[in-house]
């Protein structure tokens, strides 16, 4: 790389590149092979709360379980959930307000993750312009307001721990390091940020896809990633006047941007987009959503990944963990929740 | 019935050293004679001395019960004895018909009519070559088809064919041996030097192996198989060791560190928004068929052609991003490329293998001093030899002068001299002895093993299967898909680079 290649970018354009889906994230089908544990509308973060595992879906709180017993209804979409070692519960919603245990912390404005680890509560705070439920919004505006706080269980004051983040979309407590493992959606990458406040550095960079929740895991961590990067999203994410028109004038369920889940219309011609060759239904780009869930080492680097292809079911996964040596997702996109034997990905 | 060629004792020798020694060798008319050994076992040699390229020591050859003794090829020729050489004899500045046609040139020539009459004798054989091309765009497959069109055009009794198949695809392999067919009906005699052991097994009437320079065995091709060959070319079985080792998911190296990143490369139409990482410690398979964009993309990486200027894509090597306008920034930074053709791009043929090695850390700016030292080309000269066990007649040979196997561990080591992180070996047991062809295998085990990257690009699917930890498959200029060795089939493979 010379020194002049910066200059020559000006002329010849920076190169919008995406990178592979290769080595430990090498695609398969390991998802929508996996099993049924339930359908759920919009399942979406995924906690253990005494021994069981639990998740959000719209404003309520379920147990997954053969009753699937409502936990708890909020009075909004629930945005993020947390658990502490002592069964308190915090519910992010996403009107920005925040319950933990019987209280109300207040001054929120797009919470989209929740850690509870030494009382501390640890909060991403996804946009300083936008709710969580409008982060196609956030991303086609390329905002970077997204900020990382703590907050005392006890007294309930918080503090801000790192700013400027492009949508904190994930947190997991990484204590032997003491620090904060942070994903950034619209960066693609996981960065770190000392629990005690300061510089943000990047940890694993140049994600294919966009990075929504983390946790901990024996021996490392398990990342949710809940939509593929594409060329045509990132060529549109270079094109400002053309962004603006497309905001103005076309129903947000069309723009050319990341989604959850296929919307299955005719209006979107380039969704789904596939070739059968020699009796093989050959799954090809672009496909604006997509299912994938990777297995970090304590290093933060991919060591296994389970996918759902641009064929499959199970998109849009925002949230994973381990369990019994298996590994949980809730696909929100897919309206699923599924295991999946921790051996069964690309490794 | 009496043969075409006879060689008696036929013994040659290089500064004392003998090539070919005390050979006896009978050719018979209309007959397909596949001549077999490692490299330097004295294949070449041999034929060489047939087609007048180089004279004998001591021995007699008989042509059609005649004494003879060729001076030159000319002399060969006109006896009706003609050699296709490995490496083109042709006039790369002249086109494709005037080199059938050369040496045949009337006192006025009509470019016309040498055009019409080339193009109608190539479309005889089955050649699709324009005969108005020059020799110098071709690419070797075509190369090697012109050569043979131009031994057929002379009406030789005797061709030699040395490798004719080794730049060839399938579909133009097909062409060839049924070429070789129409010959054989119409009486003419062929010698068939191949490291292919199949195409001789299946195509030749009798097989001849030679070992170390001396005949080990003769005989109707029906009466060898493949581990009979094997066993009487370097005296112990050796397929199984190289192809038919079993891959079991324990047996596959693990993942190192991301050490190249490839993003959306692309160079005109020949590697299009190619996309793949390769990681230390491992040995990363790349199999396509010609014109899938593999050598292009790797030749990209290294600096030797360079990336679209506008919207190229990245190449992120070692955590930074690059873009090497020439080889030498690639190769300071360690990226090594082992080229699948060595002839034109591997070696200073005329420099001597301690030259050839010294030339590598010269290149990545390791040698000791700024002056060239003398013991220092000594010194990485024999460790190379000796960890790459080249076998020359002296230390001092020519690299020209040793055999193709030997060269191809020169053009490897002149290469790992250089230190590297990342090496590409491109096709490198291309036209290399199954002898030669297993300790390249070790040694490049042997390189992953000690925690470089190892990229090995070729077109041999058992090659792939064996070596990889895992396998990327290139098609139409980008890599489509990737497939671990554990659940690899020829098959799979093959589908995946086609469809």
């Amino acid at each position: 790389m010379s020194l002049l290649d910066p200059v020559l970018d000006l002329f010849r354009g920076k190169a919008v590149t995406i990178p592979p889906m290769d080595g430990a994230l090498r695609p398969n089908t390991a998802l929508d092979d996996g099993e049924v544990v339930t359908a759920a509308l919009a399942p979406d973060n995924l906690a253990m709360l005494n021994g069981a595992p639990i998740y959000s879906s719209h404003r309520e709180i379920r147990r997954i379980g053969h009753d699937h017993a409502v936990l708890e209804t909020c009075p909004a979409d629930v945005s993020a959930i947390a658990v502490g070692d002592d069964g308190t519960l915090a519910i992010g919603l996403d009107d920005g307000s925040l319950k933990l245990g019987g209280s109300m912390i207040e001054g929120f404005n797009c919470i989209t993750a929740l850690a509870l680890h030494g009382g501390k509560l640890y909060v991403t705070n996804g946009s300083d312009h936008f709710r969580p439920s409008q982060w196609v919004s956030d991303l086609m505006h390329r905002n970077s307001a997204g900020s990382l706080w703590e907050v005392d269980v006890t007294s309930g004051q918080r503090r801000k721990l790192a700013g400027g983040l492009a949508f904190a979309n994930g947190i997991a407590v990484d204590a032997a390091n003491q620090r904060l493992i942070v994903s950034e959606s619209w960066r693609h990458r996981l960065s770190s940020v000392p629990t005690s406040g300061g510089g943000v550095t990047e940890v694993l960079g140049r994600l294919p896809a966009y990075p929504a929740r983390i946790v901990a895991r024996p021996g490392g961590f398990v990342l949710a990633l809940f939509a593929p990067l594409n060329r045509l999203v990132e060529f549109v994410l270079q094109e400002p006047q053309y962004r603006a028109d497309m905001m103005r004038e076309i129903d947000s369920r069309y723009w050319i941007a990341p989604t959850l889940s296929p919307p299955d219309s005719f209006l979107e011609p380039l969704q789904n987009g596939g070739v059968r060759s020699m009796g093989v239904h050959k799954p090809w780009s672009p496909t604006r959503s997509y299912g994938l869930v990777a297995t970090l080492d304590a290093r933060l680097q991919p060591v296994a990944s389970y996918h759902s292809r641009a064929n499959g079911r199970f998109h849009g996964v925002t949230s994973a963990m381990a369990v019994d040596g298996a590994i949980l997702a809730a696909a929100k996109g897919g309206n699923h929740i599924i295991r999946v034997q921790a051996g069964e990905g690309t490794s | 019935m009496q043969p075409v060629i006879e060689m008696r004792k036929m013994t040659k020798a290089y500064r004392g050293v003998p090539a070919v020694k005390d050979v006896d060798f009978t050719l018979m008319k209309g007959e397909v004679h596949a001549l077999l050994g490692e490299n330097g076992a004295g294949k070449s040699t041999l034929t060489k001395i047939m087609a007048g390229v180089v004279e004998a020591t001591s021995g007699e050859m008989l042509h059609n019960g005649q004494k003879v003794a060729f001076a030159n090829p000319h002399e060969a020729l006109q006896n009706g004895i003609a050699m296709v050489f490995q490496e083109t004899s042709l006039v790369p500045s002249m086109t494709v018909a005037q080199n059938i046609y050369l040496g045949e040139e009337k006192f006025l020539n009509r470019l016309r009519g040498i055009y019409i009459a080339a193009q109608q004798f190539l479309q005889s054989l089955n050649f699709s070559v324009d005969p108005t091309a020059s020799v110098a765009t071709l690419g070797a497959a075509k190369r090697q088809m012109v050569e043979i069109a131009r031994a057929v055009h002379h009406r030789a009794d005797v061709i030699i064919f040395d490798e004719p198949t080794a730049t060839l695809t399938p579909e133009e392999k097909r062409h060839f041996f049924a070429l070789m067919r129409r010959l054989k009906a119409s009486g003419v005699s062929i010698v068939f030097i191949t490291h292919a052991l199949e195409e001789a097994l299946s195509h030749a009437d009798r097989i001849s192996i030679l070992r170390d320079g001396e005949l080990i065995e003769t005989g109707p091709a029906a009466e060898f198989d493949r581990n009979k060959v094997v066993r009487a070319m370097v005296g112990r079985a050796l397929t199984g060791e190289i192809y038919n080792r079993r891959r079991e998911a324990a047996d596959l190296r693990k993942r190192g560190r991301q050490i190249l990143s490839v993003r959306d490369v692309s160079m005109g139409s020949m590697v299009r928004n190619n996309s793949f990482s390769i990681f230390e410690g491992q040995i990363t398979g790349i199999f396509g068929l010609v014109g899938s964009g593999r050598t292009e993309t790797f030749k990209i990486v290294s600096g030797i052609y360079k990336r679209d200027f506008l919207r190229g894509g990245e190449i992120e090597f070692d955590g930074r991003p690059v873009r090497y306008n020439v080889p030498v920034g690639a190769v300071r930074d360690g990226i090594v490329y082992v080229t699948e053709d060595r002839k034109l791009e591997g070696f200073f043929e005329t420099m001597s293998i301690a030259e050839n090695f010294y030339s590598g850390p010269l290149a990545a700016d390791l040698t000791r001093s700024s002056v060239v030292s003398f013991a220092e080309m000594r010194e990485i000269a024999a460790d190379w030899s000796k960890r790459l066990d080249v076998k020359a007649i002296t230390d001092n040979a020519r690299v020209v002068e040793l055999s193709g196997g030997n060269q191809q561990k020169v053009v490897i080591g002149k290469g790992l001299a250089q230190r590297p992180k990342l090496v590409i070996f491109d096709e490198p047991t291309r036209g290399v002895d199954v002898g030669a062809i297993a300790e390249i295998h070790r040694f490049i085990n042997q390189l992953a093993d000690e925690g470089l990257a190892v990229v090995v690009i070729s077109s041999y699917l058992p090659e792939v299967m064996n070596l990889s930890d895992r396998i990327l498959v290139c098609r139409q200029g980008r890599v489509v898909e990737e497939i671990s060795p554990v659940e690899a089939t020829e098959e799979k493979i093959m589908f995946a680079a086609v469809h």
